[in-house]
């Protein structure tokens, strides 16, 4: 009964919460309002059994996808004034054709009835769904498994092929040179006479130059 | 676990892989793009071969078939992404395009139609889909700097995520009332019992998510814009190899799983086509840039081949193999001559930009003018024989409006096409376009020949296609 | 074993809640005592007393504290949106709360024995950047706002080395329950062959709590005080307890993962007379002190720096010591077998074809 009247809840706030994805004015509030759903669904798997599924959801879409998604929207200056202002004009036409699909979909499917149910079915094992999973996609599918991967690699190198930028203005930070300097590299130690100053000499270590990115200078030879 | 059947992929990603690699660790001050094309375009051969070689069968846990059709469309791919390749070798350097990851995404995109072509379970036809698309994304987009060519990645990403849903969608209503991801399965499930209506809605939702990415006539919206945008050697990609693995998965499903549904689909298919023909032929006739007029070329020339598919039987998948073959030939020799027209080192697009090429180029106008007179279906060219090998497959299947309506469209299309190859000879001459690169004269000089001599290989291509169709129909792998 | 009633709907309700409760009131107690254990431990490193006055050594200054923040009025920007600026810090706080739902303090006591307790956990512990984000955005000041920048890439950035030292662990477990993780350490606990994974995962934990030296988000001397800059009153203070309970809860998890839980440190009879959640309880102390520890004595870290060491640094490394430990489980053949998968399923061979 508890399992009943929870897949009513979670159901009934997911579906609100979908219609609310499209209706809210704020994008910002549509954001959370996709988040709020797919919190939903999550709770949905859980119902079903596939609990595994449920937690992929939550980390991969709730936790991190939706979360640039907020990211950006909110960086965002979107009009909200002109954006309602194109959806008035097309508002009709959209609704007309919007209307025609639904009628058909409702034809189309009055009599429906899911088919063979059985086929789909596996038989129970006795393994948690996740070992389940991690046995089907590393042997049976690995192959798909691994054109996912190719196709994710495709989509990062899109990523930097489209936005990385070699600036070279920018003045990075190299550990690397940083941590392979030594203080006899910039450091001297001068025991003037007092009074007399260092007679204006500013000591440099050969093959000193200013910028952070060349290499180490050489040991300083001390100049008198 | 047959993995074997899948060794061209598996060799090709290595060796993009591979590439990609040797671009990242190189040398950062210099430009690795000349080496990576040259790589690629090795790789791209080598994968070719192998294709040849590999052997028939399902394998890889069911997902993967290889049979005669799917080597005959991996080749035709494979040639398609060779010749843009080596289309792309000059005008990108000319453009500025320096990037090493230019063939290798190109390379990944290849790799992802050969999946498709010999996709034999939904999951497979999606993901290859997506490899294809990603790559395609990224490269209508690399000119980052350019407005057009950021909003023809933009353009293209937005509305091939729709499609993609949308094919989602359909998939995972097919799986649901078929209960099973293999096409075979499905195909045994649609034959033993009624058909739901759930399936039919699936359908419908598969056909319009793959005639997206076909560019037909009513998902077209993007082409004309994309293809003017996106630089011109992505578009010579773009209009070629994609459209064939589209097409490869098109007739493998519509063919093999929902075979059973072929009164349903068939007419869906004849009023793509219908469209397709008349508002590519149409349209096009207002068009005064060239790569425009290339886009709504493509959309007529697909609405030809997919007159093949409604015909339903083996004689019209030979005559759709066919003229896709004659489509990538011609089409990369087209794209090979307009990569040429650049002026002072300004890519021109504009129609009139060719005025009197004739006379200051009679190599590249002749070559233009082959390909224009063989898209409009002049004899003895090649898309002559593509044409009316779809329109006789038509008729012979009783498809008579449909073959009607491809006749008048071919006819009202001559007249776009001849007014290319007009402008070039009868107009004044205007200035004089840059050298041309020796790797694009190459593309269109084989290309050209290709077109023009196409009697002379016309009798194995046909074999070859005609095995590809009795393989794919037979239903047998062998 | 279970009484009749508690198998009846309400009976199993009153028991889970009783179940909640009985986790949930001491963790509120140690979040209060948690905060004067830090000012007491950092006025130890800065050689100051701490809180003395209320209460004998200080004792009842948490209650000072909440009593204060109770009193006080709850001010609203006027720009603000409110329904989300007061849903932050309830939402910040709750996460911290229901994460502990699957924590087992005892062998099989938890109030949910999920078989993916860990990723339940992680799932949780990746949400937390919600109230933050909402916070620093429905704030509607440049301050908050920037705070609730750094901290959802910062999180959504450590997260990923997270969830790869996860997987390090859970390929040695061979389960996601949290029961079966310190079941599977009764003979070498995790931080001595993970020993690398345990530094990452403890480092990240400092960055997915949002503490120094990885305060960034808060960066009083540069943000005022972030994403909580306009808040006061009890939603202050449920920002202030959630932060508090997310550290219990990483330390905690760390505790699971790497210290071997409710285990004794040696399986012989003096330790094992003292029973398990005591032991849970010394190993989160321990790990507890080591954060404030480093609050005392780190400088802040730069953002860059601190986006370079999650992505450059962390990245890479816990993915190749995820390699290398599958690698090293495959050769010897340590791999953990699960039960049920002894014989593989004849389905997997099906599909092919000659």
């Amino acid at each position: 009964m508890i399992v009943t009247a929870f897949f009513y809840i979670f159901a009934a706030i997911l579906v609100a919460s979908a219609g609310m994805v499209v209706a809210a004015r704020n994008p910002v509030h549509a954001v959370l309002f996709l988040i709020l759903a797919f919190f939903n669904a999550a709770g949905l798997f859980l119902i079903a059994g596939a609990e595994f599924l449920a937690m992929i959801l939550v980390i991969v879409y709730v936790g991190a996808v939706a979360v640039l998604f907020l990211f950006v929207v909110m960086m965002l200056d979107i009009r909200f004034d002109q954006m309602r202002e194109g959806l008035q004009r097309y508002a009709p036409i959209g609704a007309a054709v919007g209307l025609v699909l639904f009628a058909e979909l409702v034809a189309t499917l009055a009599g429906l009835k899911i088919a063979p149910v059985e086929a789909a079915a596996p038989a129970a094992s006795g393994l948690t769904n996740s070992a389940e999973l991690g046995l089907v996609i590393y042997t049976r599918y690995i192959f798909l498994f691994q054109a996912c991967g190719i196709v994710l690699l495709v989509a990062m190198i899109g990523a930097i092929v489209l936005t990385l930028r070699e600036r070279v203005s920018s003045r990075k930070q190299d550990i690397a040179v940083q941590h392979a300097r030594h203080p006899a590299d910039t450091l001297v130690m001068a025991d003037p006479v007092a009074g007399s100053g260092m007679d204006g000499q500013i000591l440099r270590a050969p093959g000193w130059t200013p910028a952070l990115d060349k290499p180490a200078p050489a040991r300083l030879e001390t100049t008198s | 676990m047959n993995w074997t059947l899948a060794v061209p992929e598996l060799v090709l990603v290595l060796c993009g892989l591979a590439t990609l690699t040797i671009g990242v660790l190189g040398d950062k001050a210099k430009s690795h793009a000349g080496l990576a094309t040259w790589l690629s375009i090795a790789s791209l051969l080598f994968a070719g071969v192998l294709v040849l070689l590999s052997p028939s069968g399902i394998g890889l846990g069911g997902v993967f078939i290889n049979d005669a059709f799917a080597r005959f469309m991996k080749i035709v791919a494979i040639g398609g992404a060779i010749l843009a390749m080596a289309v792309g070798f000059d005008s990108n350097r000319r453009a500025g395009l320096r990037h090493f990851e230019f063939p290798v995404l190109m390379v990944f995109s290849t790799a992802g139609m050969m999946v498709m072509a010999s996709s034999a379970n939904l999951m497979t036809l999606y993901i290859g889909l997506e490899l294809q698309s990603f790559a395609l994304y990224v490269l209508c987009a690399i000119d980052r700097d350019r407005l057009g060519s950021s909003e023809a990645g933009l353009k293209y990403f937005v509305l091939g995520s729709l499609a993609s849903g949308l094919l989602l969608y359909g998939l995972s209503l097919v799986y649901g009332f078929s209960g099973s991801l293999d096409y075979a399965a499905i195909a045994t499930a649609l034959h033993a019992g009624a058909i739901s209506p759930g399936l039919l809605v699936g359908m419908v939702f598969v056909v319009v998510g793959l005639v997206f990415k076909l560019s037909a006539v009513p998902f077209h919206m993007w082409t004309p814009d994309v293809y003017e945008g996106a630089p011109a050697s992505v578009t010579a990609f773009l209009a070629g190899a994609p459209k064939v693995a589209a097409f490869a998965l098109l007739i493998r499903v519509l063919l093999g799983p929902l075979g059973a549904l072929a009164h349903q689909w068939q007419l869906l298919i004849e009023i793509v086509a219908v469209c397709s023909m008349v508002l590519g032929s149409l349209a096009a006739i207002a068009q005064t840039d060239i790569k425009r007029l290339m886009a709504y070329s493509s959309i007529g020339h697909m609405g030809y081949a997919l007159m093949g598919i409604a015909a339903g039987n083996e004689a019209g998948t030979t005559a759709t193999l066919v003229y896709l073959f004659t489509y990538v030939v011609m089409n990369a020799g087209a794209f090979a001559c307009i990569v040429a027209m650049r002026r002072r080192g300004e890519a021109q697009t504009d129609i009139a930009a060719l005025a009197g090429l004739g006379r200051r180029d009679p190599a590249l106008a002749m070559g233009m003018a082959i390909f224009m007179f063989s898209m409009a279906g002049v004899p003895p060219l090649a898309g002559f024989f593509g044409k009316l090998l779809v329109f006789v497959a038509a008729v012979k299947s009783g498809l008579w409006v449909l073959a009607g309506v491809g006749i008048v469209t071919s006819v009202i299309g001559a007249f776009y096409y001849l007014r290319v190859v007009r402008v070039m000879y009868f107009d004044t001459p205007a200035e004089a376009f840059d050298a041309r690169a020796r790797s694009t004269s190459a593309v269109a000089l084989v290309s050209g020949l290709a077109t023009a001599g196409f009697v002379l290989i016309w009798a194995p291509v046909m074999a070859a296609a005609a095995l590809a169709a009795r393989s794919l129909l037979a239903g047998t792998v062998g | 074993m279970q009484h009749f009633f508690f198998n009846t709907d309400l009976g199993f309700t009153i028991l889970t809640l009783a179940q909640a409760l009985a986790v949930l009131v001491p963790l509120l107690m140690g979040v209060a005592y948690l905060t004067y254990g830090e000012r007491k431990v950092l006025a130890a490193i800065q050689i100051r007393k701490g809180p003395n006055v209320t209460g004998p050594f200080g004792l009842m200054q948490p209650f000072a504290d909440a009593i204060k923040m109770l009193t006080k009025e709850t001010v609203i920007p006027a720009d603000a949106n409110r329904a989300l600026f007061l849903i932050a810090p309830i939402l910040t706080f709750a996460l911290a709360m229901i994460a502990w739902a699957v924590i087992p303090t005892n062998n099989g006591w938890a109030v949910a024995d999920l078989n993916v307790g860990t990723l339940y956990l992680f799932a949780i512990s990746s949400l937390g950047v919600y109230g933050i984000l909402i916070a620093g955005w429905a704030s509607n000041s440049k301050y908050a706002f920037l705070g609730g920048l750094r901290s959802a890439a910062q999180m959504v950035s450590y997260e990923v080395s997270i969830g790869l030292v996860i997987v390090c662990v859970l390929l040695c477990v061979g389960s996601l329950n949290l029961n079966d993780v310190i079941l599977a350490q009764r003979h070498v606990w995790f931080c001595i062959p993970l020993f690398p994974m345990f530094v990452v995962f403890f480092i990240s934990a400092l960055a997915e709590t949002n503490r120094a030296p990885f305060d960034l988000p808060e960066g009083e001397s540069e943000l005022v005080a972030g994403f909580m800059v306009e808040y006061s009153s009890l939603s202050f203070g449920l920002f202030f307890l959630g932060e508090y309970a997310n550290m219990i809860l990483m330390s905690a998890l760390t505790a699971i993962l790497f210290l071997g839980g409710w285990l004794a440190p040696f399986d012989i009879a003096p330790f094992t007379w003292i029973p398990g959640p005591l032991w849970l309880i010394a190993k989160i102390l321990c790990i507890l002190f080591v954060f404030i520890w480093v609050r005392g004595t780190f400088p802040r870290y730069r953002y860059d720096q601190l986006m370079r060491l999650g992505w450059k640094v962390f990245l890479p490394f816990s993915l190749a010591w995820m390699v290398l430990t599958a690698g090293f489980l495959m050769a010897t053949g340590l791999l953990p077998q699960n039960p049920g998968l002894a014989h593989t399923p004849p389905a997997i061979a099906s599909g092919d074809t000659k």
